[in-house]
């Protein structure tokens, strides 16, 4: 296969693919993201808090 | 790439921008509220003492070491973390009171932490690690070294004995030891 084939894609099926592909790395960072912050989240309140004070 | 296009992307990175904004600021606000509400603050006592004569000082004399209640009904822990051991291996505290714990070390870099608490903190040569807490939990909690000091690290951990209140008894000196077992 040569280089300059695009795996048999047209120059109009990349442009529409690369439309979707920011779309779909927002959606992965944003559930990545989210769910970092919940497991932080519930290590806090249900772990952290009721370990009571310190300091 | 057309302007409209770019557009977008400026546009996609601003909500992205507020997103990780929002998250830090949630992070930072529940800490803030911890600290303030909760009394939950890293130990950050700064208190220096000689480590070359430390079990000659006053206060971390093998004699002073352990769990005492003070004049003012203060319950404070003292402990000697050294290789490989902490001095004494066990200390009483009763539950649902305010203690303070005290840690020097002679030698090296320690740290320790109690299993199932918040007690945190690393023991440095020259200063005296304290600790204020309320412990929730009775039972014997392990405290091993969390900081790798030589070759028996692996082996060094102590026990926090917590008892309910009504079972912790000091004694006419107000010193209170882990009973052999």
């Amino acid at each position: 296969m040569h280089e300059d084939d695009h795996d048999g894609l047209t120059p109009a099926q990349i442009a529409e693919a690369m439309k979707a592909t920011p779309r779909g790395a927002l959606a992965l960072a944003g559930i990545t993201t989210g769910l970092l912050m919940a497991a932080w989240l519930a290590m806090y309140f249900l772990v952290f808090l009721p370990r009571g004070s310190v300091g | 790439m057309s302007e409209a296009d770019e557009r977008a992307i400026v546009r996609s990175e601003i909500r992205w921008a507020v997103v990780a904004i929002a998250a830090v600021s949630v992070i930072m606000l529940a800490v803030i509220f911890a600290a303030i509400a909760m009394h939950i603050n890293p130990p950050s006592n700064v208190e220096r003492i000689n480590p070359q004569d430390l079990h000659l000082s006053a206060e971390f004399t093998e004699a002073n070491l352990g769990t005492k209640v003070e004049a003012n009904g203060q319950i404070t822990a003292r402990i000697v973390a050294t290789q490989f051991a902490f001095v004494p291996r066990c200390v009483v505290l009763p539950a649902d009171r305010p203690v303070t714990l005290r840690f020097s070390s002679p030698d090296v870099i320690h740290g320790l932490l109690v299993s199932g608490t918040n007690v945190n903190t690393m023991v440095v040569p020259g200063y005296v690690s304290q600790v204020h807490t309320v412990l929730r939990k009775t039972g014997d909690l392990l405290m091993p070294c969390h900081e790798y000091c030589g070759l028996g690290h692996s082996e060094m951990s102590g026990t926090i004995r917590v008892v309910p209140s009504a079972q912790f008894r000091p004694g006419p000196d107000g010193r209170v030891a882990c009973a052999a077992k």
